[in-house]
């Protein structure tokens, strides 16, 4: 017990010194899982608006498709990611194993069906009138999809936040694709498996509490943003 | 401005809904449309709004030679109006804002117009049904239209609320622009106008 709390604490002490390697490790989580959630949104809210508006053909078949992908392991996106982009694959030449580059890739396949999937029932369970009203009012198809954002934003909040959380916290694709390069492809989480292996608990303690305080934020946000959209609709 | 259908035919499957060979209606008209559930009446009017478009046959706004794109605009209301999630101010200012245009001027005396210049800082949710008909109205007011298609405008409506919106559309009427309402029963809103439409059994009657 005493050894726990001293790690603990030592966890603790090395987080407040700022520690800059520390430090520049969740830097790089941050930044790689932002960049990803920032390329991967607009396509992935324009592929739920599609689904949730357009009928054609084999769209069950495709939204099947990704609710799948849901429920792909990250090892295995690393491992995809992995072969195309080694040297003998198809995306060799890009020279992009083992880059920041590797690991944004990974985490927009990772986020991309998720937003899509969570967008897509925002869209549903929109009220059919908004388009009409927005069309009526002299909107184009442009400010009218731009109307239905505004009008389910925080059904799209929720969905980037649980989008947010999922790519910041996987460690699968970032470890096989990132290489676990110290200062340029090391995040919280491949840092933490390497730690831990090694019986260095102090910094692996003090990374996981950064990610426990991010997870805490991340979901008190959310039930801020629903319990603010109830307000603002009820008015209780 | 004159809103013309020609050869107009709505089929749902293999079934016709309606067939309507000639139709025009004009701005400053004030037309009842009525008819039995199911005849079609709230896709007639979407088509004439140009929110749908038929299965078959033309719809056409013809501008008369003084008017602006603007004032051409065909407005449909829901039977029960959709209101944007913000206050009831920026639901008027939204069509305005579409356009890239600022009028707080205008926009106050539209809120001023409706009764609503109390409330413009509620959140429109909160409406009771007849200021949600008000403010959908003025809404669609502040973009000067030719025309506006209210569905169903009365259910829901208290007497106070229905002579509110009565003096509403005569005001209206009176700048010259033109209405079409849906309603099942005869009522002050009806009295207003001065054309009849019936559609039933996949035939408009009562044009001119």
């Amino acid at each position: 017990m005493n050894e726990l709390w001293h790690t603990f604490s030592a966890a603790i002490t090395q987080l407040a010194s700022g520690d800059p390697m520390l430090w520049g490790i969740v830097g790089v989580s941050f930044s790689v899982s932002a960049s990803a959630l920032f390329i991967a949104l607009l396509p992935a809210l324009s592929v739920g608006f599609v689904l949730a508006y357009f009928r054609f053909p084999s769209r069950w078949a495709l939204i099947s498709l990704l609710n799948s992908l849901l429920a792909v392991p990250t090892v295995v996106v690393g491992l995809v990611l992995y072969m195309m982009l080694s040297r003998s694959g198809p995306l060799g030449d890009l020279n992009l194993l083992f880059t920041r580059p590797a690991m944004i890739i990974g985490q927009i396949l990772l986020c991309f069906p998720l937003l899509v999937a969570m967008s897509l029932s925002a869209f549903q369970a929109a009220d059919h009138r908004v388009l009409e009203t927005a069309k009526t009012l002299g909107a184009s198809p442009w400010q009218a999809f731009v109307t239905l954002l505004f009008e389910v934003r925080f059904a799209l909040l929720a969905a980037l936040v649980t989008a947010f959380g999922r790519i910041i916290a996987e460690v699968g694709s970032a470890m096989m694709v990132g290489g676990n390069i110290l200062h340029h492809t090391r995040n919280i989480t491949t840092a933490i498996a390497l730690e831990t292996g090694k019986g260095e608990f102090v910094q692996g303690v003090a990374l996981g509490i950064v990610l426990l305080t991010l997870a805490l934020v991340l979901n008190v946000s959310l039930g801020w943003m629903q319990s603010h959209s109830r307000v603002l609709r009820h008015g209780t | 401005m004159r809103l013309e259908l020609t050869k107009v035919r709505q089929s749902f499957g293999e079934q016709d809904l309606f067939v309507i060979d000639q139709l025009q209606l004009i701005s400053g008209s004030a037309v009842h449309l009525h008819g039995p559930n199911g005849a079609g009446k709230s896709t007639l009017m979407k088509i004439m709004a140009g929110l749908q478009k038929p299965t078959a046959g033309q719809v056409k706004r013809i501008a008369d030679a003084d008017e602006s794109d603007l004032q051409q605009a065909v407005i449909y209301l829901h039977q029960n109006p959709y209101l944007f999630d913000t206050n009831v101010r920026k639901n008027v200012e939204y069509g305005l804002r579409l356009q890239g245009r600022k009028d707080p001027k205008k926009v106050d005396r539209v809120l001023q117009w409706a009764g609503l210049d109390h409330l413009q800082q509620r959140q429109a949710h909160l409406l009771s049904g007849g200021e949600r008909q008000r403010l959908a109205l003025a809404r669609a007011l502040v973009l000067d239209p030719a025309l506006i298609l209210l569905d169903e405008p009365t259910s829901n409506l208290d007497a106070g609320s229905l002579e509110r919106i009565e003096q509403m559309l005569k005001d209206l009427h009176q700048r010259g622009t033109g209405f079409l309402l849906s309603c099942h029963q005869d009522n002050a809103l009806t009295k207003l106008c001065n054309q009849h439409w019936r559609l039933a059994d996949g035939s408009l009657s009562g044009v001119d």
